[in-house]
């Protein structure tokens, strides 16, 4: 069963990157800006950081992996699972009904159905980003490849559940877009800016904690013991996005949809 | 004659803010999002402080610069989304016949969003820096940046909906967004006052309308006072000018070339 949802999904993002590349003009400027508009948002830190070598212990090279962890991870998520942020418009709209029809799993079908050319713009500058933090060894590179897939299922799943709002609150879908920027945006700076409750919100309810933070204390120091608990911490929220999904779909409403579908 | 022409373009303006008031649910996503975004300034600006200012000025009149800036941005509607998707679809074809100016319209409606968003998240950047730092900056700066921050944001919805214009050669716009929204980030010092950033960043912002759009304004915050008020309204005055010719320059060139099909 999850090796057919495997085989579906790795089908359904090929033929959607290839859709994507064939329109060959538009995806290498939406590549090549999408990674020019990450290297010009970091400007702010390199400016910041020229004057003060230090915030509360982190330096230009920790915020560099952080923000390049991110970058990948979101990268990833827009191009493997773009659909993810239009799930709310297809749950208001009735839109899924054409899913529904189909032999396979809704959410993957939902999920897999819009890869997001710029995403392989995050996801480059990423991993340039983090090469250039200058604090990832080589033969640290398995770490960096697990932690960013980790990363990228906690995202999809918080987005999952984010826009499954959609099925008891109806029309949600710049609050449910506010809430997944919110979560990328308190993951893009250093951990030691937060604390009190806040902190605790950043590891629950918005998980920046272990979208951002956790994965850049694991690669300083990498350990199999702490991959292990970031993964299994990204297969619950991923579960949990499938129950709210699946419990959601139960209360769907048809559009009365009559399209083509291919 | 101007005043009928004005009152259609005010009909287009009230519509456009009626149905802003309806449908709240992204203007209560921006006041939260603006809401985080200050506290976090508020906690990095703290950080900063404990590792020594880089600037004259003292964390708290920071986050209120930062407060100023973002209530300028984001009170600026995206309506170049709206017009992408407009001229993707081939319904801007059946706005050209109207007897009203499309450019003027939209920018009217766009007007009509600002008029409502304006408000709400000037509220909330006051209420909140006030909450985050305990201190209000004297209020003659404020009531010099709260007319020329509104106008700061006219002329940056302006500027979207040239950017708007030019999916009719692109289809796309978003990369131009992109590339536009950083250049302001970082030459209209949205975040950093532009005295923090290398001389060559500010000698190029000076070129460009964005200091005059973000950083003037807001630096009244500050008390650095960039640019006296009179000066200020000048600057704004030209790029006002500046983005009205580009586009209509625009507009003019695309209407020109469009191709319709069909019926």
């Amino acid at each position: 069963m999850v090796a057919e949802n495997l085989s579906f999904a790795r089908a359904l993002v090929t033929t959607n990157l290839k859709a994507a590349v064939a329109l060959r003009g538009a995806f290498v400027i939406q590549v090549v800006f999408m990674a020019l508009n990450n290297f010009t948002f970091f400007v702010f830190w390199w400016a910041l950081m020229g004057h003060v070598t230090t915030l509360r212990g982190w330096r230009i090279g920790d915020i560099q992996l952080l923000f390049g962890m991110v970058a990948a991870a979101f990268g990833l998520t827009v191009t493997v699972a773009g659909g993810v942020r239009r799930l709310g418009r297809f749950i208001e709209d009735g839109a899924l009904d054409t899913l529904l029809t189909q032999p396979k799993p809704v959410l993957v079908h939902a999920l897999g159905m819009h890869a997001q050319p710029s995403g392989a713009g995050d996801f480059i500058s990423g991993l340039i980003f983090i090469v250039w933090s200058g604090q990832i060894s080589w033969r640290a590179t398995p770490f960096v490849v697990a932690v960013i897939v980790a990363c990228t299922l906690i995202l999809i799943a918080c987005g999952v559940v984010f826009f499954s709002l959609a099925f008891w609150l109806g029309r949600v879908e710049s609050v449910a877009t506010q809430l997944w920027e919110l979560l990328v945006t308190f993951s893009l700076y250093p951990e030691p800016l937060f604390g009190g409750t806040l902190r605790l919100v950043l590891f629950t309810v918005l998980p920046a904690g272990f979208v951002g933070y956790l994965p850049v204390r694991i690669l300083h120091a990498p350990s199999l013991a702490n991959v292990a608990i970031l993964l299994l911490v990204a297969m619950a929220y991923l579960c949990l996005a499938v129950l709210v999904f699946d419990y959601g779909l139960r209360r769907y409403a048809s559009g009365s949809r009559f399209t083509t579908f291919g | 004659m101007i005043a009928t022409q004005l009152a259609k373009y005010a009909a287009f303006s009230r519509i456009a803010a009626s149905q802003a008031r309806r449908e709240r649910n992204e203007l209560y996503g921006r006041m939260a999002f603006f809401a985080v975004i200050l506290g976090v300034f508020s906690s990095l600006w703290r950080a900063v402080e404990e590792a020594g200012m880089p600037v004259a000025a003292d964390p708290k009149s920071l986050v209120w610069y930062l407060a100023a800036t973002e209530w300028i941005l984001l009170s600026a509607p995206p309506i170049h989304i709206e017009i992408q998707e407009a001229i993707r679809r081939g319904d801007v074809v059946y706005r050209l016949g109207h007897p009203v100016s499309y450019v003027v319209a939209e920018l009217a409606a766009g007007l009509g969003l600002l008029a409502v968003r304006a408000p709400f998240l000037g509220l909330t950047a006051f209420f909140c820096a006030f909450a985050f730092t305990g201190w209000i900056p004297p209020l003659t700066a404020l009531f010099i940046v709260v007319p020329f921050g509104f106008a700061a944001s006219a002329v940056i919805t302006a500027l979207y909906l040239g950017i708007g214009l030019l999916a009719f050669w692109l289809q796309d716009v978003a990369p131009v967004y992109w590339v536009w929204q950083k250049l302001m980030f970082v030459l209209g010092g949205l975040m950093l006052p532009l005295e923090l950033y290398p001389a060559f960043v500010r000698r190029a912002a000076v070129f460009t309308p964005f200091p005059s759009l973000l950083a003037a304004p807001a630096s009244f915050v500050l008390g650095t006072n960039l640019v006296t008020p009179g000066a200020l309204a000048g600057r704004l005055a030209f790029w006002s000018g500046v983005t009205a010719c580009a586009v209509s320059w625009i507009f003019r060139r695309a209407a020109s070339t469009v191709t319709i099909n069909g019926g």
